[in-house]
C-alpha cells in the first residue's frame, strides 16, 4: 500500500517533534541551570568527524591565538593558546579523534596540589583557576593524569603562568553552552545534566558495541567522576587516557599525610627538646645542691 | 683561663653563612609547602628567593671544598670514622643529655658521636635536596611526571626532617645546659680548656701532646 502525502507529512512532523524533544546538541537543562546542578559534557568520539570547529570556536571565544585548520599530520598540542584540541588516533583505515581538554575532575589532582589556591572548584563543580593567583610552580602540570594544564615559564627563574580550559564559565553562567559544544556540527559534543548524559552515553555504547566490541563510556568514576564524559569506540588506552581511577599516590602522600605530619613532627620535636632542657637543668641544680 | 681555638675564622663565617641561607630556604620553602603562599607575583618571588638560596647553599660549600679541600676531606672522614667509643657514647647519651652523671660518657675526639651522626645526616640530606631540587627545577617536563611527583614528596620529607634536625642543633647550641660554651665558640672560635677536656677529651689530649712537643705553639 502506498502512503498518502498527508500521512508522509504527519510522519515527518512527528520525527521533527521527536528530534526537538531529544535534540542532543542543545539540551534545555543548560539554559536553566539551577544552582548546584551537575552539568557536564558528553563527547561522543564515534560521532566526531575531525572538523576542528570546537578547536576554532574555543580559540575565538577565549581570545586565544587563532590558526588555520590543523590536519592529522601535525595536530596541535594543548598550549597556553590552545585549550582544546583533537588527538587523531588511527583506527583501521579511518581516523578517530579524541577531543582533548580539561576533564574538570570532581577529585582533581591539580586542585589538590595547587599551593596558592589558584585552582579550585566553582559552584558548578568545574575546575576554575584564577590566573592572578598562579605562582607558576607547575605542580598542576605534573600531577594532572590527563596532561591538560600548560605552563608558560622561564626555566631559569621559574616564573610562570598556567592556563587551561575554563569550561566557558562566562557562557555557562549566562545559560549558554560552552563554545566547543555549540560549534560542534555533528552533536559529538553535548552539554547538559550529567546523569542524563551518562544515561545517553550508556545507551550509545550499547549501540556501538555491536560494531565496536571494545566501546566504552569513560569518565563516570575516574578521578571522582569527570565533568567531561566520553563515548569511546575503543578502550581508553587506545586514546592515551589513563586506566587508573584514583589520584596519584604522591598527591595523597604530599597533601594528606606530609602536611599534617610536618606539624606533628615539629611540635613533638620542639616539646621533646624543651622537656630535655628543663630536665637537664633541674638535675644539674639538684646535683649542685647535693654537693 | 686556658682557651683553645676550636673554629677558624673561615669555619665560623662559613657556618653563619650556611645558617642564614638555610633559614632563608626554610622560610621560603615553608611558604611554598603550606597553602599560605602569597598568590600571584608574590608567590613567584618566593620561588625565586628559594632558588637564589639553593644556588648559594650549593655554591658556597662547593667553593669551600675547592679552597679548603684538605679540611673538607677531614670533615667527611671524621663523620665516617667510628669506633667502640661511639657505641658507648650512644648508650650513655640519653642519661648524659638529660643531666645525668657525665662520667659514663667515653672521651670524645674533635667531634663526638652525635656530631658524626649529624654530619652524616647533613651529607645525606644535602644530597637528597640537591638531586630532587635539581630535577624539579631543570628537568620539569623532561622526566616522567611520576618522577617529578615523587621528587616533590621526597624533597618535602627531607625538609621536615631537616627542620627537626635544625631544632636539635639549635637546642644543643643555645639552650642545653651541658653545651654552655657551644654558641660562644662559634662566635669567637674558642672554648675553655675545662670545656674541651670534659666534652672532647681525646681532642684535648691530642692538643696537650702537640703543645708538649712544640711548646711555642699556643
Amino acid at each position: 500500500m502506498r502512503v498518502t502525502r498527508a500521512d508522509f507529512l504527519k510522519g515527518l512532523a512527528a520525527l521533527a517533534g521527536l528530534a526537538l524533544i531529544r535534540s542532543p546538541g542543545r539540551p534545555d537543562v543548560a539554559r536553566a541551570a539551577p544552582a548546584g546542578a551537575d552539568l557536564a559534557m558528553l563527547v561522543d568520539v564515534s560521532r566526531c568527524i575531525g572538523c576542528w570547529w570546537c578547536y576554532a570556536a574555543c580559540k575565538h571565544h577565549n581570545g586565544l591565538e587563532e590558526t588555520t585548520k590543523p590536519g592529522v599530520a601535525e595536530p596541535p598540542e594543548l598550549s597556553p593558546d590552545t585549550w582544546t584540541t583533537l588527538r587523531p588516533v588511527r583506527m583501521d583505515e579511518n581516523w578517530s579523534y579524541l577531543k582533548h581538554a580539561c576533564m574538570h575532575c570532581a577529585d582533581a589532582a591539580c586542585v589538590k596540589v595547587c599551593p596558592s589556591g589558584a585552582l579550585s572548584y566553582n559552584e558548578l563543580g568545574f575546575v576554575q583557576y584564577e590566573r592572578e593567583k598562579c605562582i607558576g610552580c607547575g605542580y598542576c602540570v605534573e600531577f594532572c593524569p590527563f596532561e591538560v594544564p600548560r605552563l608558560e615559564d622561564n626555566r631559569a627563574t621559574g616564573v610562570g603562568l598556567m592556563s587551561k580550559c575554563t569550561f566557558c564559565k562566562d557562557r555557562v553562567a549566562r545559560g549558554e553552552q560552552p563554545a566547543c559544544a555549540e560549534a560542534c556540527p555533528t552533536g559529538a559534543i553535548q552539554f547538559g545534566d550529567r546523569s542524563q548524559l551518562l544515561e545517553e552515553g550508556r545507551q550509545r555504547v550499547r549501540e556501538l558495541v555491536r560494531s565496536y566490541p571494545r566501546a566504552c563510556l569513560y569518565g563516570e568514576h575516574e578521578m571522582g567522576g569527570l565533568h567531561v564524559l566520553y563515548v569511546l569506540p575503543d578502550q581508553p588506552s587506545a586514546y592515551g587516557l589513563p586506566e587508573e581511577r584514583q589520584l596519584a599516590a604522591a598527591a595523597i602522600v604530599q597533601e594528606d599525610i606530609l602536611r599534617p605530619f610536618a606539624w606533628i613532627a615539629w611540635g613533638a620535636a620542639a616539646a621533646g627538646l624543651t622537656l630535655n632542657v628543663l630536665v637537664a637543668r633541674l638535675r644539674q641544680i639538684r646535683a649542685r645542691e647535693a654537693e | 683561663m686556658e682557651l683553645i681555638e676550636r673554629y677558624t675564622p673561615t669555619a665560623r663565617w662559613f657556618h653563619w653563612l650556611i645558617a642564614a641561607v638555610f633559614l632563608e630556604l626554610v622560610v621560603s620553602g615553608l611558604l611554598l609547602f603550606l597553602p599560605w603562599t602569597g598568590s600571584g607575583m608574590l608567590g613567584n618571588w618566593i620561588r625565586i628567593v628559594h632558588r637564589i638560596g639553593a644556588v648559594i647553599l650549593v655554591g658556597a660549600p662547593a667553593l669551600f671544598v675547592l679552597f679548603n679541600w684538605r679540611r673538607s676531606w677531614f670533615f667527611v672522614l671524621e663523620a665516617f670514622t667510628w669506633g667502640w667509643d661511639d657505641l658507648t657514647w650512644i648508650k650513655a647519651a640519653p642519661g648524659y643529655y638529660f643531666g645525668g652523671d657525665p662520667r659514663f660518657m667515653p672521651p670524645q675526639g674533635y667531634i663526638n658521636t652525635g656530631m658524626k651522626l649529624y654530619r652524616l645526616a647533613i651529607l645525606a640530606g644535602g644530597a637528597i635536596f640537591v638531586v630532587t631540587g635539581f630535577i624539579m627545577w631543570f628537568l620539569k617536563g623532561i622526566v616522567p611526571a611520576a618522577v617529578f611527583q615523587w621528587c616533590v614528596v621526597v624533597h618535602d620529607i627531607t625538609f621536615i626532617v631537616a627542620v627537626v634536625m635544625f631544632f636539635l642543633h639549635f637546642q644543643l647550641g643555645v639552650f642545653h645546659p651541658r653545651m654552655d660554651e657551644s654558641l660562644l665558640s662559634m662566635v669567637d672560635g674558642k672554648v675553655s680548656g675545662v670545656y674541651a677536656k670534659s666534652h672532647h677529651g681525646k681532642w684535648y689530649d691530642e692538643i696537650a701532646r702537640n703543645n708538649q712537643n712544640d711548646p711555642g705553639a699556643s
